[in-house]
């Protein structure tokens, strides 16, 4: 056996110990970013409802938030272009929920996944102790706002889109349902949530509540930019804002 | 006096800052951290989150820029690269290069 075939094994075997079959078995992104069906979007159980009844540790939670933080940023605030999304002021079941997805594969996010391994993060205990972690912090007054503010024709086509399709579940000024893991959306930045809704009407995002996926399937891009944007334009209740841009996380200082 | 003495601060601010911004080298250690290089490479570009993760620390800046411009651009999208390619808008090319430069003079 040659020199290069036995690397060729030794990093197969590397691959597929490591981070089961996903990398190993699939050839392409585009395989799994475009797999065909939904999963069923909340089964609940196993790791979800255990780190949900777990009781959390914050100390802890901020050892382990440090690997969050390269991306999400010390503070949690995501970036304004909506590479990364905001985690601050987000529920703690959605959180957890989208943790648990994205290791158990049914959120596709190849950037993210190494990092929701146990190896990376830890066990239940420390999917519960970051979260509450993140829940501690305060939420950025500036994120991403999208083109369309108050006044022009594309806010008043959103509002009436969020008014017919949205409102029921994600509420008012969309805070989302903490009980049904319906995620807060006020407060996000928009070109991540425009990407996440595109990915869901396009039936990319496997673990997207079908309900919304049939509500939202006809919605054109001109309807997903002006509902985006004028969720984007919604408050966020005061006292759960930063006080400042400025302000920075003195427990990574 | 004391407002034009401020305004004659910040003219002397805003002319040195500008004049000097061409010619600054960019800080590849810096960008390593705030592009997220740092998040799946690790701190000392030798410590990669997953072992099929290449070390970067050393290697050879072509190289390394290369590689970054082709996965960026999808000319490269085998491997691992699934994982970098979502980022990669985050970087042009004098910042690449500059990440590149850095990366070979770690050992």
């Amino acid at each position: 056996m040659n020199q290069r075939h036995l690397f060729q094994v030794a990093i197969l075997a590397a691959a597929v110990g490591t981070t089961g079959t996903l990398w190993a078995e699939e050839t392409s992104d585009a395989d799994r970013v475009h797999r065909a069906e939904p999963v069923d979007w909340n089964k609940g159980g196993g790791e979800q409802d255990e780190a949900l009844h777990l009781e959390p540790d914050i100390e802890n939670g901020m050892d382990v938030y440090e690997v969050c933080a390269a991306c999400h940023l010390p503070e949690g605030w995501g970036t304004q272009d909506g590479t990364f999304p905001q985690l601050a002021g987000q529920h703690r079941g959605v959180l957890i929920k989208q943790m648990a997805d994205i290791r158990a594969q049914n959120r596709d996010n190849p950037t993210m996944y190494p990092f929701s391994l146990p190896q990376s993060i830890g066990d239940a205990q420390a999917l519960a102790d970051v979260v509450a972690y993140i829940e501690s912090l305060p939420m950025n007054p500036a994120w991403g706002k999208g083109p369309y503010g108050p006044g022009t024709e594309e806010y008043a086509l959103g509002e009436q889109l969020y008014k017919d399709n949205c409102v029921k579940c994600h509420g008012e000024v969309g805070m989302g349902d903490v009980e049904k893991f319906y995620p807060r959306i006020n407060g996000q930045h928009y070109a991540y949530m425009v990407r996440q809704f595109e990915w869901i009407r396009d039936h990319k995002r496997r673990n997207a509540n079908p309900e919304m996926v049939e509500q939202i399937k006809n919605f054109s891009d001109k309807d997903m930019q002006a509902v985006i944007s004028y969720t984007s334009w919604q408050p966020v209740p005061e006292e759960q804002l930063a006080d400042s841009v400025d302000w920075k996380n003195p427990d990574f200082e | 006096m004391n407002a034009l003495k401020s305004v004659l601060i910040s003219i002397s601010i805003a002319a040195a800052t500008t004049a000097s911004l061409p010619v600054l080298a960019m800080d590849g250690a810096e960008l390593y951290v705030t592009k997220t290089c740092v998040a799946c490479h690790g701190k000392d570009a030798k410590t990669p989150i997953l072992p099929i993760y290449p070390k970067l620390a050393g290697q050879s800046p072509d190289y390394a820029y290369n590689q970054m411009v082709d996965i960026k651009s999808g000319a490269r999208s085998n491997g691992m690269t699934a994982a970098m390619k979502g980022v990669m808008h985050l970087v042009n090319e004098e910042e690449m290069r500059a990440i590149a430069t850095w990366l070979g003079t770690l050992n």
